[in-house]
């Protein structure tokens, strides 16, 4: 598994978790899927919950002065990336 | 003096007083474009209006330019297309963007106050039935309300600039982020910021500011905030639902205030307030008494003349008139400020052809949700054995989508025979709570066990949401055969006198599926002499499986 799918495994793994969703197996969620609204269909509660979990998973801070942060939300890829480019920043 | 009363926010334009930023709008312009609303309102003939819009400046345009037109106003709760249906009838146009806004103007109303007694708003709510209720206010109840929050907070705020995370649909919204800062000379955000990062950005753009939150955004704030900055707030209001005393607490070390609790709901409007762990203290002229059960009764100058509206709150009043809640009486729930009746859900699930029974309960972990027990009927039970649990729980998700918003669909699903209900036929809401927090079962329902001549013959039923099933397999959950050797050693270690240690099978044969809901036989039997314990497990006629487990003492 590359560094990338492992990372989009993990943050799968952490959605179900922190999100404690039942029935639903890190296979079933692709990465590029839209997590909130349909898709996923995850309300605005599980995005300040997830924003949280993923800060404070990867000890990372969503800079809350920079624009649009929620655009790295959209789907487990995006996260990814986001906390890649975090954890290097 | 800035103040200006609801009625007369029309009556001349105040070219220097703020309504809006981003983009900023002043009352002159608020006042321009109302008047122009209402005489296109007036010219195409429309009496009753639905109003969703999420621009909060555009939202005081359509309410001053409607009540000037003297048009009813209607907020629904949302757009979702069975709302929109439900109210078709009872409206004549939906203001539901800026276009439609647009459409409208026309050369000018002329200036004129608004009449307090005539003009009409309307609120949605979901009642206790679950059927959307709509709640009827004149311009004079909310006139009352706004002034009431000037009088107890105008000064503090002064020329704070208000800042909302929550939706102006509704009545704390409405009156915080729109109505009082309109009559106040604040100016507000016209959007619903509902991120932390969104609400930090937009308060370092103003001197002073205070928020309109809710519970659920004020529990979610995290460390990524620049809390120094954000602690220039000049007060945090909190509605909609409970705010737990630690997320109130961790304000309190972070901003150095505690937030201020607001108390109400769509049909009283706001009862009471508090700061930290004191009691509510009720707005002045709120009158409150109680009824045989110890539901508050509310008198207030924000109800109809001469309305008491009884709640289902119990409380507790204490003499300095300050109070206690005690919870709820009857099975509405709030999930994060949403309120949701679970009899309503429940019939609706009820509908579905795969359901026998249901009874909902709420789960609290990180966050509160539902959570259903379902029994299932014959069916769904069928779609069970053959689609897998999966594809129940989506299925009666997707169902259930289409009476409640998704945060009210239940997340976590417990299957069962039947349900519980103690010696007086009930089933308590604690029981259903700790059943749903229950992990799923990992044995078989004994229904009886008899023995004859040295032979158990056990009636098991096979839960249908054993844990097992759902890796095994996903679609067509089967009881593992690892696990039916466990079961005939874990039952005859219980029922027979037998060596305790485990040390090997024989003759293992599966011959059918057991599978959920299954009612199956196991029968059982020790021979001493080989110190071996037989097993067989039947469906009916049908054989499902049958072996040895060999058995020796622990220290043999």
């Amino acid at each position: 598994m590359s560094d990338q799918h492992r990372l989009e495994h993990d943050i799968k793994a952490l959605i179900i978790e922190a999100l404690g969703l039942e029935d639903i197996s890190v296979d079933d969620i692709g990465s590029e899927q839209t997590l909130f609204g349909e898709g996923l269909g995850l309300d605005s509660v599980d995005a300040l919950e997830l924003g949280l979990a993923i800060q404070k998973k990867y000890g990372i801070k969503i800079d809350a002065d920079a624009k649009d942060t929620r655009n790295h939300f959209t789907n487990v890829a995006s996260l990814a990336a986001f906390v890649t480019a975090r954890q290097v920043a | 003096m800035k103040g200006l009363k609801l009625e007369h926010l029309l009556l001349e334009p105040l070219q220097q007083r703020s309504v809006t930023t981003e983009p900023e709008m002043n009352h002159a312009q608020l006042w321009a474009q109302s008047l122009s609303l209402a005489a296109g309102l007036q010219a195409r003939g429309i009496q009753r209006l639905a109003v969703h819009l999420e621009d909060a400046g555009l939202l005081a345009i359509a309410l001053l330019g409607a009540w000037r037109a003297g048009v009813s106003v209607l907020l629904p709760a949302d757009l979702q297309p069975q709302t929109r249906q439900r109210w078709d009838d009872a409206v004549d146009a939906w203001l539901v963007e800026a276009a439609d806004l647009d459409a409208l103007y026309q050369a000018p109303l002329s200036a004129a106050a608004l009449d307090l007694d005539t003009c009409q708003l309307s609120l949605c709510t979901s009642g206790s039935s679950g059927e959307p209720k709509r709640i009827d206010k004149t311009l004079r109840q909310l006139a009352n309300e706004v002034q009431a929050l000037e009088a107890l907070w105008g000064a503090d705020l002064k020329d704070a600039c208000i800042i909302g995370s929550v939706a102006t649909q509704h009545i704390y919204g409405l009156l915080f982020r729109v109505l009082w800062p309109l009559c106040a000379g604040r100016a507000f955000v016209r959007k619903q910021l509902a991120f932390p990062e969104d609400l930090q950005r937009a308060s370092r753009e103003h001197p002073q500011f205070a928020w309109v939150a809710s519970p659920a955004l004020l529990k979610r704030m995290g460390d990524n905030l620049d809390w120094p900055a954000l602690s220039q707030v000049s007060r945090v209001f909190s509605s909609g639902g409970a705010l737990p005393i630690e997320a109130a607490g961790s304000l309190y070390d972070r901003l150095q205030q505690w937030p201020t609790e607001i108390l109400g709901s769509s049909e009283t409007g706001g009862i009471a307030w508090r700061q930290g762990a004191q009691p509510w203290q009720p707005f002045a002229d709120v009158a409150l008494s109680q009824d045989a059960d110890g539901a508050l009764r509310i008198a207030s100058p924000y109800l109809p003349e001469g309305h008491i509206e009884q709640t289902a709150d119990a409380a507790r009043i204490h003499c300095d008139g300050r109070f206690e809640l005690l919870g709820r009486l009857d099975r509405i729930v709030k999930l994060e400020e949403k309120r949701i009746s679970l009899p309503m859900l429940e019939q609706a699930l009820m509908a579905h052809t795969w359901v026998a029974e249901t009874r909902l309960g709420v789960v609290q972990e990180n966050r509160a949700s539902l959570g259903a027990l379902v029994v299932l009927s014959a069916d769904g039970l069928h779609a069970l054995r053959n689609q897998g649990r999966r594809t129940v729980t989506q299925t009666l998700r997707q169902h259930l989508s289409q009476h409640c918003e998704a945060l009210a669909l239940p997340r976590r699903w417990r299957l069962l025979r039947q349900l519980p209900l103690n010696a007086q036929g009930k089933l308590p809401q604690a029981d259903v709570a700790a059943l749903l927090l229950a992990p799923r079962p990992k044995a078989p329902d004994v229904l009886e066990h008899v023995e004859a001549n040295g032979e158990w013959t056990v009636q098991l039923s096979i839960p249908p949401d054993l844990a097992y099933f759902s890796g095994h397999f996903p679609v067509t959950p089967v009881l593992p055969g690892v696990v039916q050797v466990e079961w005939a050693f874990n039952l005859g270690q219980q029922l027979l006198d037998l060596p305790a240690t485990f040390a090997g099978m024989e003759v293992l044969k599966f011959q059918q599926l057991v599978r959920p809901g299954d009612q199956v036989e196991l029968h059982l039997r020790f021979d001493q002499e080989r110190g071996k314990l037989y097993f067989a497990y039947r469906n009916g006629v049908a054989a499902c499986s049958s072996g040895r487990i060999q058995l020796v003492n622990a220290h043999a």
